[in-house]
């Protein structure tokens, strides 16, 4: 089973997120910021990160620039923002973002863009 | 050796007050190139009126952590209107970083900072507010329901209202139940504020 760790300082999204994902068959672990992220990252490998870009402690940018950093099996993550720019679209795969979704995200738009950054979309 | 002993026995330079610098000097201190210097001139500006424009404009540009923690701690402990008005402007920072900072430093001021918070949240730029929603939720003073309920039957962005029902599924009392069944009727076709929205409807009822 495919794990998936969710990353986002509001606990409603993460309950939607793991909902939509765990209904999907995947295996789902939650952190509320980068900090605690990074621990859970170095702790056991995940097959996808789903990150939030504003989160106290340590944000979205911040997470994925210390994981591309660190010497770990470098897992596909995307970015799940408010802000829809272009400019911050570009910073976000700057600091090693894969992807990037818009919030709110529908069922079928996660499910898709995770099937993507699997390799799954063809199933 | 001597140098490790004369570590043991002295403070660090940076950490020695500079005596009797002026505001102008310590201004242009904030300028300097070692960070060092930079730090501990935010450090000593505390003792001055009126330096709050000049904190916060080293600040935008920042890219120290340590320093902005520093100056963020000085505004914070001078919380006049300037420095208020300053952090709110940097949260249009395209620096996610220093926007969390700024959102925790917000939440730490003192006094009543709702002119602030009552201008961010009518904000034309939805990140804003949703910020000011972040603030909301760091300060947790005692009439922050009544601000969410405002929120969630005002503001026309999904997203802002969503944060808002984030805090009321931690903070809502039944106050909040009428104005949370309203805000699914306005957004009846989008599934997150129905997922949020039920889970907050839920919690206060205690389902």
């Amino acid at each position: 089973m495919k794990r998936i760790l969710l990353v986002d300082d509001a606990a409603t999204v993460r309950m939607y997120h793991r909902d939509i994902l765990e209904c999907a068959g995947y295996a789902v672990e939650e952190a509320w910021n980068g900090i605690e992220a990074l621990e859970k990252a170095l702790q056991s490998p995940f097959d996808l990160f789903l990150v939030d870009v504003n989160m106290p402690k340590l944000d979205g940018y911040g997470f994925l620039r210390e994981l591309r950093r660190l010497e770990i099996p470098q897992m596909p993550a995307i970015i799940v923002s408010t802000e829809a720019e272009a400019d911050d679209q570009l910073q976000a795969y700057r600091s090693g973002a894969n992807g990037y979704l818009v919030k709110p995200v529908s069922p079928s738009q996660l499910l898709t863009h995770v099937r993507l950054m699997l390799g799954e979309h063809s199933q | 050796m001597a140098f490790v002993k004369r570590k043991a026995m002295e403070p660090a330079p940076a950490d020695v007050p500079k005596q009797e610098r002026s505001c102008a000097e310590l201004t242009a201190c904030l300028e300097d190139s070692d960070p060092q210097t930079r730090r501990q001139a935010a450090r000593e500006m505390l003792h001055f009126p009126d330096v709050s424009g000049a904190l916060v404009s080293r600040l935008r540009r920042e890219q120290d952590a340590a320093v902005r923690e520093v100056i963020l701690t000085t505004l914070v402990r001078l919380a006049d209107p300037s420095a208020a008005a300053g952090m709110a402007e940097c949260l249009r920072s395209e620096d996610a970083a220093l926007r969390n900072e700024v959102i925790e430093a917000i939440g730490l001021l003192s006094g009543d900072v709702s002119a602030t918070l009552r201008t961010l949240l009518a904000d034309s730029d939805p990140d804003v507010r949703i910020f000011a929603v972040n603030i909301l939720d760091s300060r947790r003073q005692p009439d922050v329901e009544s601000w969410l309920i405002e929120v969630i039957e005002k503001d026309v962005h999904l997203n802002v209202c969503a944060t808002a029902v984030d805090l009321l599924c931690e903070v809502g009392t039944e106050a909040a139940l009428e104005p949370l069944l309203r805000l699914k009727v306005r957004f009846v076709s989008e599934v997150f504020i129905q997922f949020a929205a039920n889970r907050a409807i839920k919690r206060i009822r205690g389902v």
